[in-house]
C-alpha cells in the first residue's frame, strides 16, 4: 500500500516538473500589456500588416507610423522568452497585437477593428484557480498540461475523484491512444471509485494530441485527463 | 486493543480543517486535505501533508459528496476521517459508509448518532436516562386536538418544533389556544419545506432561558467525563455569535448537577468520542434537555482555554481505542474564556460581504487565540458560510476576559471586507453584557437599544 502511494506520489512529481521548469501563464496574466495602464495609450492611425513569416501587404504607409523592425523583433524576444500568450501595445498611432494560436502573429488593428480577437481554449481548471500567494507556496498540484507553446486542446477533465485506467481490463488493448479519434460518445478511459469501474466519455470530436495522466495514477476532480485536437 | 491512527483525511474546510491539522502535526499523524475547486488556495489545503480536489464549489458536490471523499480517503491509504463541524459530521449514514470501508470515523458510532439527530428519538433515550427534558409531546403529533390537550397539561407559552429539524426553522411560539391551530400547520408546513419531514411537537417554552451546553468526552470502554459548560445565550436567529466559559451564572452545585446529568445520559446511550449537551437554563436554575451535538463544536476553544483540555487530541486518542486520559477530579476550570465569531457581514445589517481581504492583522499577546483559515489576499468565496475567524481570550477573570477581548477585537484588522467586529466591541461595552444579566433575547434588545436599520424577528405564531 505504500507503494501504491509513492508511485502517485512520484507520477504526481513527474507531472510536476514539466510546469515547474517553463512557466505557464495565468488567467490573469494572460492578457499582458506591455507599456503601463490602458491610460497611456494612444489612439491613432493604425497600419495593417503581414503574419511573422507570412506574405508582407502593401498597404499605403503614413509616416507617422512607421514601426522600426528592431523594435518588433525586441517585442518578439521579449513574447517569446516570458513565454506569453497575448501582447498589445499601442503608442504614436500604431498598435501592435501579438497573439500566440497557433504560432505567434503580428497583426496590427485597423480603424474599422476589423481584427478578430485571438481566441484560444485553457485548460479548464485554469479559470478556477484563485491565483494567491499560497498557491504558489504550495507546489503539490496534480498533473498540469504543457506550457504555451502547445496547441490549443480541448481538454478531458476528470468528473470524480478515482484511479485512471486507460483500458477496460489489465489485459485489454487501452480505450485511445496518442492519434484515436473520438466522438461525445467515445469511451476514453476508465475511473474507478469504491471499486466501481466508471466509464468516462469524451464528450468532445476531435483526434487525442495528448494523454496527461499514466495507468493507475490516482485522479482528483478536474484533473486533465486528454487533450482533444479538434 | 488500541489501533493508531497514522494518517487522517479531513472532511471539511476553513479554520476547522485547519484546527484540526494543527493538533495532528503536533501528534505525528500525517494529514489529507479534500477541497472544492473555490478552495484551491485554502489555508488547510496549504498546511495539509496531501490535498486532492473533490468536486466544483456547491457543497453537495465537493464537501458532501460522499462518494468523493470515500475515494479520495481509499485513494491516500486513510486511517480516519474527521468530519469536523457541520457538512458530514452528524450524518449516520456518512458514518455508516466509513465503518463499512473500514476507515476509523472519529465520533460516535453511526446508530448513536441517528439517535440523537432525530429530535424525538433524543428527548426519548434522555428521559429514560434520567435527564430533565422540557415538558412536552413524547410523540410527533397526529392531530389538533391532541395537541390542544398536550398544550393544557404543559401549560401556555408553548412552542411547537420540526422533529427533524432545527436552526429556528419550523418553530412556532404559541401563547394562547386560539394561536395553536394556524401555529402547527404553518410549522409543519415549513418543516416538511426545510427538512423533507413535516412532523411536529410541542414543549413548555421558557420566556427568558439562557442556553448552556455541556461538553462532554467519551472513550470506548464505557467511560466518560464532562469539561464544564459553555454559556451560549447571546444568538442572533438561533446563530451562536459569541460564547464564553465557564457561565457568570452556574454555581458549582449547578454545574455539577448539569454535568452530572450529561455524563449519566453518555453511558446510557453508549456514547463515545467528543460531545455536547445543549440545556436550557430557567431563572429558577431548573435546566431542561433541547439537544445533542455529536461532534466538536465551533465554540469548543473556550473550554479548551478554561480546561487545558485539546478535544480533537483527545477525539484522535478515543479513536484510537485508548482510555480516557482524564476522571473527573482531574478537570479544572481555570479563569474565564470568551469567544467572538467573526465573520464576513456588515456588523448592522448582517449581510453577507464576500470578497478579497486586502490587509489581515491578528492581534497577539498574552492570553489570545485566534482560529481562522483568512490571510491578507485571501477571497472569501461566497459559497459557504459567512465565519472569517474565531477570537478567543482566557485571562483569570470575566472581566478582564472582557477587557482583553476588546483590546483584541481593536488590533484585529481586516480590510477588503466588511466584518461583525465593530458589532462584537459594542457587545463588550453593552452594560447588560458587562454585568452576565442577559437571556436569549440579549440580541433582539441590543440590536433595539443600539438603533439598526432591521429589527430582528423571531418566529410568533401571530404572523
Amino acid at each position: 500500500m505504500n507503494d501504491q502511494e509513492g508511485a502517485a506520489q512520484t507520477a504526481r512529481e513527474e507531472q510536476q516538473q514539466p510546469s515547474q521548469q517553463t512557466p505557464r501563464p495565468q488567467p490573469e496574466q494572460q492578457q499582458q500589456r506591455a507599456g503601463g495602464p490602458r491610460g497611456e495609450r494612444e489612439r491613432g492611425g493604425r497600419r495593417r500588416g503581414g503574419g511573422g513569416g507570412g506574405q508582407q501587404q502593401n498597404q499605403p504607409r503614413r509616416p507617422e507610423s512607421h514601426l522600426p523592425m528592431e523594435e518588433l523583433r525586441d517585442l518578439f524576444a521579449l513574447f517569446t522568452a516570458h513565454g506569453l500568450t497575448e501582447f498589445e501595445i499601442e503608442r504614436e498611432g500604431m498598435r501592435v497585437h501579438l497573439g500566440r494560436n497557433p504560432a505567434p502573429q503580428v497583426v496590427a488593428a485597423q480603424p474599422q477593428a476589423m481584427n478578430a480577437p485571438v481566441m484560444y481554449e485553457v485548460p479548464p481548471q485554469a479559470h478556477e484557480q484563485q491565483g494567491s500567494a499560497a498557491s504558489a507556496a504550495k507546489a503539490a498540484q496534480p498533473a498540469t498540461p504543457a506550457p504555451a507553446e502547445e496547441e490549443s486542446l480541448h481538454v478531458i477533465i476528470s468528473p470524480i475523484v478515482g484511479t485512471f485506467y486507460r483500458s477496460p481490463s489489465p489485459t485489454a488493448e487501452p480505450f485511445v491512444r496518442l492519434g484515436s479519434h473520438v466522438g461525445p460518445d467515445s469511451v476514453v478511459c476508465i475511473i474507478e471509485a469504491m471499486k466501481l469501474m466508471n466509464e468516462i466519455q469524451a464528450e468532445t470530436s476531435g483526434e487525442i494530441a495528448k494523454i496527461y495522466v499514466e495507468n493507475g495514477q490516482p485522479v482528483e476532480y478536474g484533473q486533465p485527463l486528454f487533450g482533444v485536437k479538434k | 486493543m488500541t489501533r493508531p491512527l497514522r494518517k487522517i483525511l479531513i472532511a471539511n474546510r476553513g479554520e476547522i480543517a485547519c484546527r484540526i491539522i494543527w493538533t495532528c502535526k503536533e501528534m505525528g499523524i500525517k494529514t489529507v486535505a479534500v477541497h472544492s475547486t473555490a478552495d484551491r488556495d485554502s489555508l488547510h489545503v496549504l498546511f495539509a501533508d496531501e490535498h486532492i480536489c473533490i468536486g466544483p464549489p456547491p457543497s453537495a458536490q465537493s464537501y458532501l459528496n460522499i462518494p468523493a471523499i470515500i475515494s479520495a480517503a481509499e485513494i491516500y491509504n486513510v486511517d480516519a476521517i474527521h468530519p469536523g463541524y457541520g457538512f458530514l459530521a452528524e450524518s449516520a449514514y456518512f458514518a455508516e459508509i466509513c465503518e463499512a470501508c473500514n476507515i476509523k470515523f472519529i465520533g460516535p458510532r453511526s446508530n448513536v448518532i441517528q439517535m440523537m439527530g432525530d429530535k424525538v428519538q433524543a428527548r426519548r433515550a434522555m428521559q429514560e436516562a434520567g435527564v430533565p427534558i422540557l415538558p412536552g409531546s413524547e410523540n410527533p403529533l397526529e392531530t389538533e386536538e391532541e395537541a390542544l390537550k398536550l398544550a393544557r397539561e404543559i401549560g401556555f407559552p408553548v412552542i411547537v418544533k420540526a422533529a427533524a429539524g432545527g436552526g429556528g426553522r419550523g418553530m412556532r411560539i404559541v401563547r394562547s389556544e386560539e394561536e395553536l391551530g394556524p401555529a402547527l400547520e404553518t410549522a409543519s408546513n415549513e418543516a416538511a419545506a426545510a427538512f423533507k419531514n413535516g412532523d411536529v411537537y410541542i414543549e413548555r417554552y421558557i420566556e427568558r432561558p439562557r442556553h448552556i451546553e455541556i461538553q462532554v468526552l467519551a472513550d470506548e470502554h464505557g467511560e466518560c467525563v464532562h469539561l464544564g459548560e459553555r454559556e451560549c445565550t447571546i444568538q442572533r436567529r438561533h446563530q451562536k455569535l459569541l460564547e464564553e466559559a465557564p457561565s457568570p451564572v452556574l454555581s458549582p452545585a449547578l454545574r455539577e448537577r448539569m454535568g452530572a446529568a450529561a455524563v449519566a445520559a453518555c453511558k446510557k446511550i453508549g456514547y463515545s468520542s467528543a460531545g455536547t449537551f445543549e440545556f436550557l437554563l430557567d431563572e429558577d436554575e431548573s435546566f431542561y434537555f433541547m439537544e445533542m451535538n455529536t461532534r466538536i463544536q465551533v465554540e469548543h476553544p473556550v473550554t479548551e482555554m478554561v480546561t487545558l483540555a485539546d478535544i480533537v487530541r483527545n477525539q484522535i486518542r478515543i479513536a484510537e481505542g485508548t482510555p480516557l486520559a482524564y476522571t473527573q477530579d482531574d478537570v479544572v476550570i481555570r479563569g474565564h474564556s470568551i469567544e467572538c465569531r467573526i465573520n464576513a457581514e456588515d456588523p448592522e445589517t448582517f449581510t453577507p460581504s464576500p470578497g478579497t481581504i486586502t490587509a489581515f492583522n491578528l492581534p497577539g499577546g498574552p492570553g489570545v487565540r485566534v482560529d481562522t483559515a483568512a490571510y491578507p489576499g485571501y477571497k472569501v468565496p461566497p459559497y459557504y458560510d459567512s465565519m472569517i475567524a474565531k477570537v478567543i481570550v482566557h485571562a483569570g477573570t470575566r472581566e478582564l476576559a472582557i477587557a482583553r477581548m476588546k483590546r483584541a477585537l481593536e488590533a484585529m484588522v481586516v480590510e477588503g471586507i466588511k466584518t461583525t467586529i465593530p458589532l462584537h466591541l459594542k457587545i463588550m461595552d453593552d452594560p447588560n453584557f458587562r454585568a452576565g444579566e442577559f437571556s436569549t433575547k440579549f440580541m433582539e434588545d441590543f440590536l433595539k437599544k443600539n438603533g439598526t436599520k432591521k429589527p430582528v424577528e423571531i418566529a410568533a405564531s401571530s404572523r
